[in-house]
């Protein structure tokens, strides 16, 4: 009898293991499915499909079959145990079946409602994935990436234009949508489809929150495949990737806000919590993104890890991964560390890494990020039918389709006129029409919906969310080529080839003073900080850079003889070229086709250029005013990069 | 963290600093330790605090411990990751000083050890909250346990079996409780890129050459020496009972299952070691070779003793039919697994070769890693072994699809392998030193452990010297002695031991497994991984070989190089004797297979008889015929992974290099030369003389096309 049991548990267990091998099976399967039908359309330039997009299509029909063409089994399990000893709920429970000592690992609390015969199958159960995967286990390589591969020097000279619509535009987003919700579940209630005490105002925020965090990855991949005009792009990218740190964070502390006495009122004391909360989870995990980073850059600059690749990759990858492990250990975003620490250490670390390591980390995690991307799209198509608890409401979608509109447009143009005030290079309309129209839904803003299915509310958000970004991915993503020709935007522009204008054109001075000026005046923040960073941090953390000795005041001669290495006497020649290199077009997205051609005329151009321009702007940089002094720094970076090429 | 924050000063001026600097790192994991103390000390108390709140916190209170319980899951994997940051930059520091005494596995185990000294007797014990509850309405267990606890309905999924004399002794430490992985981690996600890799990059030259050898110590050896072990302890295990050490059942099938896991050896510090040094190329193979499939065979092994299982009531004695019934499952397991893994390499291959994915190395890559984990899945679902169709599958992917990757995407795959087996390596490494204490159900049994010592080298003993006696009457390059001692003294126990002893750890006996495999383990990586160095000096095994240089030093002992000369007669004979079987494997794969898989080989419609031409004509890729010309399609036929996937953190390779490729420039000329009088010979001759020539000219011409690329 013992021994019958035994064997029985024994086969169960059995069961479960190979459960989970299907259960992977099934994705490996639509991932390989995925890759082959990209390649397709990439063979035959379809636009109108992206990867992402034909990944959620191929989940979703896996989802149906799974649904609709598997027996319901075991209902059995179904049944729900009385406890009258226990008082609470402990996070291990050993439950003695017939003399077998069996422990029990508590995974989560169901409302009651959620107890439907659906939770005896045993193949939808372990189609869903436990949701912190994502946020544990998915997202942190692509946002690493996203950080790890942001075009720099675009990225930095939009930055205030990027900072703005990430941070002001996602809270404006955020407050119009839970607004123009709020006001859809009060007509909600009026039409009787909700009761009174469901739906608060803070659930609406929540849902604005989650819903702001745009992923526009598709139309990204579609400007980078037809070179679209690099300032759109970077301020798409970069309001995308810092937009997701803002609105995860935001999330969070929307979640936490809970006044005292009545809980889902206003409060005043509890708002200013929240906004604490915010800034707090903020700033620590940047400083904890950017520790990490700089512990890896000294690490690399001080060892000579670059001897041996592998080594030097493995470090760069475990002290990355420990930046998000790190931050979640001490209860802040391990995400926004993530992201953080990926800007740095393209910023630092990348310049002391080998050759070797940098294409090894960048394919790494250009590889990753690939993989966990489509992993996640795919899941999305499958849950849409193997998730259990879905809650269709069509009047709340309606208004989260109309929301997320008003939002988007009550963020970009208000925001790109003000901008457009302080810029030089104004943000033209087409310009403003196309980032209105990139406002798709993507990984992130799903990650947070599933995060939290518990309660009837966060349900019908999670279906919402669903919808959201299959109708974003698959209609906006297709409509990108149409709607670039139609607003006349710039296609062709080749990154590369817009560097090797750059040069020439600011050799003449008319485009020069302007330029010139344009950077003065939006960027003087920026100026400051990089010539400090030019000045300190990046001798102090690579090879590149003047030498301390030279930046430091005379009294702290020693520290900066010992903090500066030997490269930076020997080679102050090469020095400012591989300072400037990081990562601007190496990291691009390769797989894209024929980019390589455009690689020799600049690359020529850069070495006629080389010897006459640099060594007078060299001084200038170190006597020079500062404005000047940065803005040299910046025409000189352009040629090291075509120099590089 | 504190722990990485200092390693930057410790470590970081190391390079010019005196040797006391040195000291500071092994310090390193004692910080390491101390953080963690105080980590789970703070969440001791805080979980502490909760579970005296009143009832009415109770949601708030569960909610608070999931999240308590998610950080101290980072806590623990970030314990792990610095220990692995740290090893990584000791490794560093090792090599750059040349120190070979450890290896970077011996050493993160000392880590672990460490760390694990520390949460052991550091870190304060959590009230043992759990509570025992009679089920009476059940008789058999479920995956998932829905529970009313007054009126709040709770999920609970299993997560194991306990045997009712552990209950109290359920780990009682949180933090401890944090760093015990679910041993399934390691079978599902650690090993397979290991083994993976070991697959990928065998050395195939080599290793074919020695095929035959290879294959009967790694079948035949390990049985012997699953017997022999199996045996010995059998002895051991009565000599307890006589003298009442032994306090619960150990039966016949136990000693034989502990044979069959300690009989997976993983000289990976030996190799390591042996590739630093460049040793002998066919010592090399022989050990490396061995390793990898004696791996394989472990498992299996090791599954179908689990599945033996006579009928009647004395479920363990011998039962003929029982036996052979367990011989079946070996075989059936054994040979389904290696169809799994051929079959998708296969397929992989197909795919590589008919569609231009090459355009796009990312996805070429992605597919790549995915067919290849999905043969792990694909062969667990099954009912197979996955780790021996990762094996296989690497093999067979390395044979024919990498030779229809992009070049790009050979690199990235090739590296991105490398990265993930040298992670997982030591992160098992470093793990079982961490278990070495935190592990809480050690049986330490002095005389079982001495026994299992003695019964290792008697049975490494027992393997090495009759097999290679045998082996050498039919090779005609004899194994030598000294040879035979070194593969002796590498019979080092490693990862493979460990994962398979910690996959079941539910009975006393298996406890005691337990505990015996990781004590060996430890002894055989730090002494016998340490003791390399000096054992090959004192075996006056050549040293300094490198793999690319071989060929003209070994020129006379087996192959034909050249082509005449009085040695191609006898080397040719050699070949012949030794290995005809694979010759004619090898002429089948270079006529049909490899034109059928990827893109190099003589066009099937040549090789093919007539009335299939039109199939030969579909399955043949037009390059083939665009690269008639010999000179082309012949090396990109054998370049494979000769030199390419060689660990490249071995120091000082690249001179080697230089030497041969001009060595090599000069006969690449010649090489063209013969090949184009020899070309028509290779396609109408008889098969055993043109596959002569083929294999001649594979071993010359893969060193100009490396060097170019």
């Amino acid at each position: 009898m013992e021994r019958q049991s035994r064997v029985m548990s024994e086969k169960d267990e059995y069961q479960f293991q190979h459960q989970g091998a299907v259960e992977l099976l099934v994705f490996n399967f639509l991932l390989i499915l995925t890759i082959l039908t990209i390649w397709l359309f990439k063979n035959h330039r379809f636009r109108f499909l992206h990867e992402t997009g034909g990944a959620m299509v191929y989940g979703l029909i896996m989802g149906l079959i799974l649904r609709y063409a598997t027996a319901p089994t075991d209902i059995e399990s179904g049944t729900v145990y009385d406890c009258v000893k226990l008082t609470f709920s402990p996070s291990t429970l050993l439950v003695n079946i017939t003399d077998q000592v069996y422990e029990y690992k508590y995974k989560r609390e169901i409302s009651q409602h959620n107890i439907n015969p659906h939770q005896g199958n045993a193949i939808l159960e372990k189609m869903t994935f436990d949701p912190e995967i994502f946020f544990n286990v998915l997202l942190p390589p692509i946002i690493f990436h996203a950080g790890y591969s942001l075009k720099k020097r675009h990225f930095f000279q939009n930055l205030g234009s990027i900072l703005t619509y990430a941070f002001l535009g996602t809270a404006i987003s955020c407050i119009v949508i839970g607004l123009i919700m709020y006001g859809f579940v009060k007509a909600m209630i009026h039409a009787g489809q909700l009761k009174t005490g469901d739906f608060h105002f803070t659930d609406c925020l929540f849902f604005g929150s989650l819903m702001s965090a745009t992923d526009p990855v598709t139309v990204l991949a579609i400007f980078h495949e037809l070179h679209v005009d690099p300032d759109l792009y970077t301020l798409l990218f970069g309001e995308s990737v810092l937009n997701d740190a803002v609105a995860i964070v935001l999330t969070y502390s929307i979640s936490i806000y809970s006044p005292k006495e009545n809980p889902n009122a206003f409060d005043a004391a509890a708002f200013f919590q929240s906004v604490g909360n915010f800034l707090g989870i903020f700033a620590g995990s940047f400083a904890m993104g950017s520790a990490y980073a700089i512990i890896t850059a000294l690490l690399t600059k001080f060892t000579k890890l670059c001897e041996f690749p592998m080594l030097e990759t493995g470090l760069f990858f475990l002290l990355s991964w420990s930046a998000f492990l790190s931050a979640e250990a001490a209860g802040l975003t391990g995400i926004v560390a993530v992201l953080f620490c990926g800007v740095t250490q393209a910023h630092y670390t990348y310049n002391n890494l080998s050759s070797d390591s940098k294409i090894r980390t960048k394919q790494l995690f250009e590889f990753m990020n690939f993989l966990a991307e489509n992993v996640i799209f795919c899941y999305m198509g499958l849950a849409l039918f193997t998730f259990q608890n879905h809650i269709f409401n069509a009047l709340f979608i309606l208004g989260a389709f109309l929301a997320i509109f008003v939002a988007r447009a009550c963020n970009i143009y208000p925001l790109s006129f003000l901008l457009n005030l302080g810029r030089k290079q104004k943000i033209p309309w087409n310009f403003q029409h196309m980032m209105m129209f990139s406002g798709l839904r993507g990984a992130i803003a799903f990650a947070l919906a599933i995060r939290n299915t518990e309660s009837q509310p966060k349900q019908m958000m999670f279906t919402t969310t669903l919808l959201l970004v299959f109708f974003t991915v698959w209609v906006f993503g297709g409509g990108t080529t149409p709607m670039l020709t139609w607003l006349q935007i710039r296609v062709g522009v080749d990154l590369d080839e817009n560097l090797k204008e750059d040069p020439s054109s600011q050799h003449q001075e008319a485009n020069n003073l302007d330029k010139n000026m344009t950077k003065a005046e939006s960027a003087r923040l920026f100026r400051m900080w990089y010539s400090f960073d030019h000045k300190y941090l990046k001798p102090i953390l690579t090879h590149s850079g003047p030498p301390l000795t030279t930046t430091l005041p005379e009294w702290c001669g020693p520290i900066s003889r010992l903090l500066t290495s030997p490269q930076a006497y020997g080679e102050q020649l090469k020095e400012d070229d591989v300072e400037c290199i990081v990562n601007q077009d190496e990291l691009a997205i390769n797989y894209q086709e024929q980019a390589s051609s455009p690689c020799s005329p600049p690359a020529r151009l850069g070495l006629d250029q080389k010897a006459s321009p640099q060594t007078p702007g060299k001084e200038n940089i170190y006597e020079g005013d500062l404005g000047l002094g940065g803005y040299e720094l910046k025409l000189e970076q352009t040629l090291g990069q075509s120099q590089l090429n | 963290m504190e722990p990485g924050d200092a390693a930057r000063p410790g470590s970081g001026r190391a390079t010019g600093a005196p040797p006391p600097r040195l000291l500071l790192l092994p310090l390193l994991p004692l910080l390491l330790g101390w953080g963690l103390r105080v980590a789970a000390a703070a969440s001791a108390s805080s979980s502490g605090a909760a579970a005296e709140d009143s009832s009415a916190m109770e949601e708030l209170a569960t909610e608070k411990e999931a999240e308590e319980s998610h950080r101290q899951d980072s806590v623990s994997l970030l314990t792990f990751i610095l220990l692995l940051t740290l090893t990584i930059l000791t490794i560093w520091l090792f090599k750059h000083r040349r120190v070979r005494f450890l290896h970077e596995t011996g050493l993160a185990m000392i880590y672990g050890l460490i760390v694990g000294v520390i949460l052991r007797y550091g870190t304060p014990a959590t009230s043992g909250r759990d509570k025992s509850l009679s089920c009476t309405q059940e008789d058999r267990a479920f995956s998932t346990l829905l529970v009313n606890v007054s009126g709040k309905f709770f999920e609970y999924t299993l997560k194991g079996e306990i045997s009712p004399g552990k209950i109290n002794s359920v780990e009682q430490n949180d933090m401890l409780r944090k760093v015990t992985f679910d041993p399934e981690v390691f079978f599902n996600i650690l090993l397979p890129p290991i083994i993976f890799h070991a697959g990928y990059s065998l050395k195939k030259r080599h290793f074919f050459r020695n095929l035959g050898s290879i294959l009967a110590y790694a079948f035949l050896g390990t049985a012997v020496s699953c017997f022999i072990i199996g045996n010995l302890m059998y002895g051991v295990v009565k000599l307890m009972k006589i003298m009442g050490q032994l306090s619960d059942k150990f039966y016949y099938t136990d000693c034989l299952f502990f044979g069959a896991i300690i009989s997976a050896t993983d000289p990976v510090t030996v190799l390591a070691i042996f590739n630093e040094l460049h040793a002998d190329v066919d010592l090399y193979a022989l050990l490396f070779g061995e390793s990898v499939l004696n791996d394989a065979v472990a498992i299996v092994l090791s599954s179908s003793i689990v599945a033996y299982q006579p009928a009647g009531l004395n479920t363990h004695a011998f039962d003929a039919a029982a036996f052979f019934k367990s011989v079946g499952i070996f075989l059936g397991i054994f040979s389904g697994s290696f169809t799994m893994g051929a079959v998708t390499g296969v397929v992989t291959a197909l795919v590589t070769k008919f569609t231009k994915l090459h355009c796009f190395p990312l996805l070429e890559t992605a597919l790549f890693f995915l067919m290849s984990w999905s043969t792990f899945l694909l062969a667990e679902a099954c009912g197979f072994t996955g780790v021996v169709a990762v094996l296989f599958c690497g093999i067979t992917q390395a044979h024919y699809t990498y030779n229809n990757l992009s070049v790009e995407s050979r690199s990235r795959t090739k590296q991105l392998f490398e990265v993930l087996h040298f992670l997982a390596e030591n992160f098992i490494f470093s793990y079982m030193g961490l278990a070495l204490f935190t592990f809480q159900k050690h049986v330490f049994s002095p005389i079982f452990i001495i026994g299992a010592f003695v019964a290792i080298f008697l049975g490494r003993a027992a393997h090495i010297y009759p097999l290679s006696f045998f082996l050498n009457l039919g090779r005609r390059h004899k194994i030598g002695w000294n040879f035979q001692h070194m593969m002796m003294f590498s019979g080092l126990r490693g990862a493979m031991a460990f994962a398979l002893a910690i996959r079941d750890t539910a009975s006393y006996a298996r406890q005691m497994m337990f505990t015996t495999t990781l004590l060996i383990v430890f002894f055989t990586v730090w002494i016998i991984g340490g003791g390399t160095t000096p054992m090959l000096s004192w075996l006056n095994i050549r040293v300094g070989v490198d793999p690319d240089q071989d060929p003209p030093p070994n020129n006379d002992s087996f192959q034909v190089l050249q082509g005449d000369g009085p040695d191609s007669a006898r080397g040719n004979r050699t070949k012949q004797e030794s290995a005809w079987i694979f010759r004619l494997w090898y002429s089948f794969d270079h006529n049909y297979l490899k034109p059928i898989l990827t893109h190099s080989g003589p066009p099937l419609t040549t090789t093919l008889p007539a009335w299939c031409g039109l199939l030969a004509r579909c399955l043949t890729s037009p390059q083939v015929y665009d690269n008639q010309e010999p000179l082309r399609e012949e090396d990109s036929d054998f370049i494979l992974t000769e030199g390419d996937l060689t660990l490249t953190y071995g120091d000082s390779t690249v001179t080697a290099n230089g030497s041969s490729s001009s060595h090599t420039a000069s006969t690449s000329l010649e090489g063209s030369r013969r090949m184009k009088s020899s070309s028509e010979e290779v396609l109408e001759r008889d098969l055993g003389m043109g596959d002569q020539k083929v294999s001649s000219r594979g071993t010359r011409l893969v060193f100009p096309l490396e060097d170019n690329a």
